[in-house]
């Protein structure tokens, strides 16, 4: 067992959980989606990219590469999020909301791609 | 650079060709849109109107492809409608004209093989990887050819025969061959071939004339000057002269022959190993065929009995000549001046012979000879020499009990040199060692790979073809061949591969250990199965499994965990 790899895929799942978490509900209604999800997501996404950062191996770089997407993705549903939060007494409004929801799914993707590549590896390498 | 020329003749063949139909095409274009805009015509009222310039091209376009969208802008008087009957016929025999220059243009010898000559050039110019050129394409040349698509080996081939470069076409090599229909001793051809680029790591002549071989090779010692070449050449006269060009080596067919015959005779376990290497589908690994001594019959005293008989002299066999051109020879048992048939074979003593050779140079004559020795005497060994290729199923169904074709072993001999010229160091070593050595490195590496077609492979520590183990030599740190060949997915076991040889500056040692340290430059040739060279290579290439095989841990990747293990180290060591 190699502790990095435990650490790694503790962090890569918990964002994907998270994400997920967050994009559940309707996709415009702001009562569906908390934004504290979105928050702690990108944090745990943050921690993930970092950790990767240094590994010069093949599999190393994609996984940073799909990291960083989420990364993207999600800060850029979170600075929405911020911009319209007080178009209505619930938050964003439907359009921004149905904006900041599926840049999230397209974060989920990313983070579901994250992850296959993770098992995948791990299953190649057999030790 | 003398490959831009090629460009400069087609573009200007092309030119040339087209010179007259364009000129057509512009006159009669000018002269149809001139008339059209010159001839008036009436709009929708009656009142005069010329077409202007545009217009008339625009029509002149659309009538002289026969296209005919009908009378724009506004309907045609008689007097136009006239000039348009011209302008449609004229248009139309001058682009019949132009089309028919063209297709005659696309027929013509010399164009096509201008282009053809400039598209391989194209392509040879595009290979970025090492390369061979091969110079003839006969049966050697086309079985060596295979032998390199099967190591994903490139070549180019030039052969003056139009039909082996229209087969070299349909073949299914895994690498991309161009080929060339030209005559490879014009310089020329060997400049398109690529026998000047860095890339081009060879030139194998194997045309059958040895004079055009003999010029080849001069060919391309003066194009390039540090270029390894190898030149099949049956001639002292031309042995000689060749050996003086330097970095050359002689490929005599022949001579490979009846080394191979005598190396069946004398080492039969070397003879196998030798087999399998070259991938021979009838030789199974650890299983020698043992071949006879005793009395021989030779039939066939040509230039490759010759040889074969000096092979047997130096063994100490006193083998019966058949041949009715063989005259007195010196030193064999008996001589029979007569083709070889079961009357004189009966008078050669095939009842007690050991052993047949049937070598002539003619393949029926050897299959009956085969025949007059299976119904004379069953249990003699037979060695059959097969002379051309195409006769492959008559000689597969013989149960002759060694079938020499000579394009084959040459082909197989160059395929080893080319793959590395280790291999024949390799061979002649185990050779000189005695059968004992050979019978063990067999066993060794029969116990690694099992009933897998061994596999030879050649490895240079460098940054290229092993950047992850020259990095690790480079930091200070030692490797050991032990290591480098632990089994990633099982620290315990080893990748199904052997090293043979090490290339260490101008020594070459043979069944290097386990413990032999790996130092930068050296070229080790290493004999396995296909995928424990992708194992292999995997490993040379990265860093974090060499570690991990040396180590026998993961190391961390990240900054972070790195961090966290450096701390960790620091605060344990003492200090």
């Amino acid at each position: 067992m190699n502790l990095e790899r435990v650490v790694f895929g503790f962090v890569i799942i918990l964002a994907l959980a998270f994400t997920f978490a967050f994009v559940m509900g309707d996709i415009d209604n702001a009562s569906h989606h908390n934004v504290w999800l979105l928050t702690i997501a990108i944090l745990i996404n943050l921690i993930a990219t970092g950790l990767k950062l240094g590994d010069r191996s093949q599999v190393g770089a994609l996984l940073l590469a799909s990291s960083l997407v989420v990364d993207v993705l999600l800060i850029a549903a979170r600075v929405i999020w911020v911009i319209d939060e007080n178009q209505t007494a619930l938050g964003p409004s439907p359009e921004s909301m149905a904006n900041i929801v599926s840049l999230a799914g397209g974060a989920l993707l990313a983070s579901i791609v994250t992850v296959v590549i993770l098992v995948s590896d791990t299953l190649m390498s057999r030790r | 650079m003398a490959t831009t020329s090629e460009l400069d003749r087609v573009s200007m063949v092309v030119l040339r060709y087209m010179r007259g139909p364009v000129f057509v095409l512009i006159v009669v274009y000018a002269i149809g849109i001139t008339g059209m805009a010159l001839i008036p015509g009436r709009d929708a009222d009656g009142n005069v109107e010329y077409m202007n310039l545009f217009h008339s091209f625009y029509f002149f376009t659309y009538t002289a492809t026969t296209t005919g969208f009908g009378e724009i802008p506004s309907e045609f008087t008689d007097e136009q409608r006239l000039w348009a009957i011209l302008c449609l016929y004229m248009g139309v025999v001058a682009w019949l004209y132009a089309i028919g220059s063209t297709f005659h243009l696309w027929k013509n010898p010399h164009f096509l093989l201008a282009l053809n000559e400039h598209r391989f050039a194209k392509k040879v110019r595009r290979i970025h990887r090492p390369f061979f050129i091969i110079c003839g394409f006969g049966d050697t040349g086309s079985l060596l050819a295979r032998g390199l698509s099967d190591h994903w080996m490139r070549a180019v081939i030039i052969d003056i025969n139009p039909e082996r470069i229209k087969a070299l076409a349909l073949r299914d090599y895994r690498v991309r061959m161009p080929g060339l229909c030209a005559d490879p001793a014009v310089p020329k051809h060997l400049v398109d071939a690529g026998v000047l680029m860095p890339n081009c790591k060879g030139v194998v002549i194997l045309t059958v004339d040895d004079e055009v071989n003999a010029r080849i090779a001069v060919m391309s010692r003066l194009l390039n000057p540090d270029i390894h070449i190898l030149c099949r050449s049956t001639r002292k006269r031309h042995i000689e002269h060749l050996c003086s060009l330097g970095n050359v080596t002689i490929i005599n067919p022949f001579e490979i022959f009846s080394q191979l015959i005598s190396m069946a005779i004398t080492a039969p376990r070397l003879h196998n190993l030798n087999a399998c290497l070259v991938h021979n589908p009838k030789a199974k690994l650890g299983e020698p065929i043992v071949v006879p001594t005793g009395n021989w019959i030779i039939c066939g005293y040509g230039r490759m009995g010759q040889w074969l008989y000096q092979q047997f002299v130096r063994k100490g066999i006193k083998p019966v000549i058949v041949d009715p051109n063989a005259g007195n020879v010196e030193g064999a048992a008996m001589v029979i001046n007569r083709h070889a048939n079961r009357e004189s074979l009966e008078e050669a003593g095939l009842e007690h012979a050991a052993g047949v050779v049937a070598g002539t140079d003619n393949d029926h004559d050897n299959l009956s000879i085969l025949m007059s020795v299976k119904s004379l005497n069953h249990d003699a060994f037979t060695i059959v020499r097969q002379n051309r290729h195409e006769n492959q199923i008559g000689f597969d169904v013989t149960d002759a009990d060694l079938v020499l074709q000579s394009s084959l072993t040459t082909a197989r001999r160059v395929l080893k040199h080319l793959i590395s010229p280790q291999v024949q160091q390799f061979v002649d070593y185990l050779r000189d060692q005695g059968e004992d050595i050979c019978a063990l490195a067999v066993q060794r590496l029969k116990s690694m790979i099992g009933d897998e077609p061994p596999h030879l492979w050649h490895c240079c520590i460098n940054s290229t073809e092993a950047s992850s183990v020259s990095e690790h030599l480079d930091s200070g740190k030692s490797l050991s061949l032990g290591q480098l060949r632990r089994d990633p997915h099982d620290l315990d076991g080893l990748i199904a591969c052997m090293p043979l040889t090490i290339k260490r500056g101008e020594e070459c040692m043979m069944l290097p250990g386990d413990d032999e340290p790996v130092l930068p430059g050296d070229e080790i040739l290493f004999c396995g199965t296909e995928h424990s060279e992708v194992l292999l290579s995997a490993t040379m290439n990265n860093a974090y499994t060499l570690d991990y095989l040396i180590s026998g841990r993961d190391k961390p990747r990240g900054y972070i965990f790195r961090w966290f293990e450096d701390r960790g180290e620091t605060a344990t060591t003492p200090t």
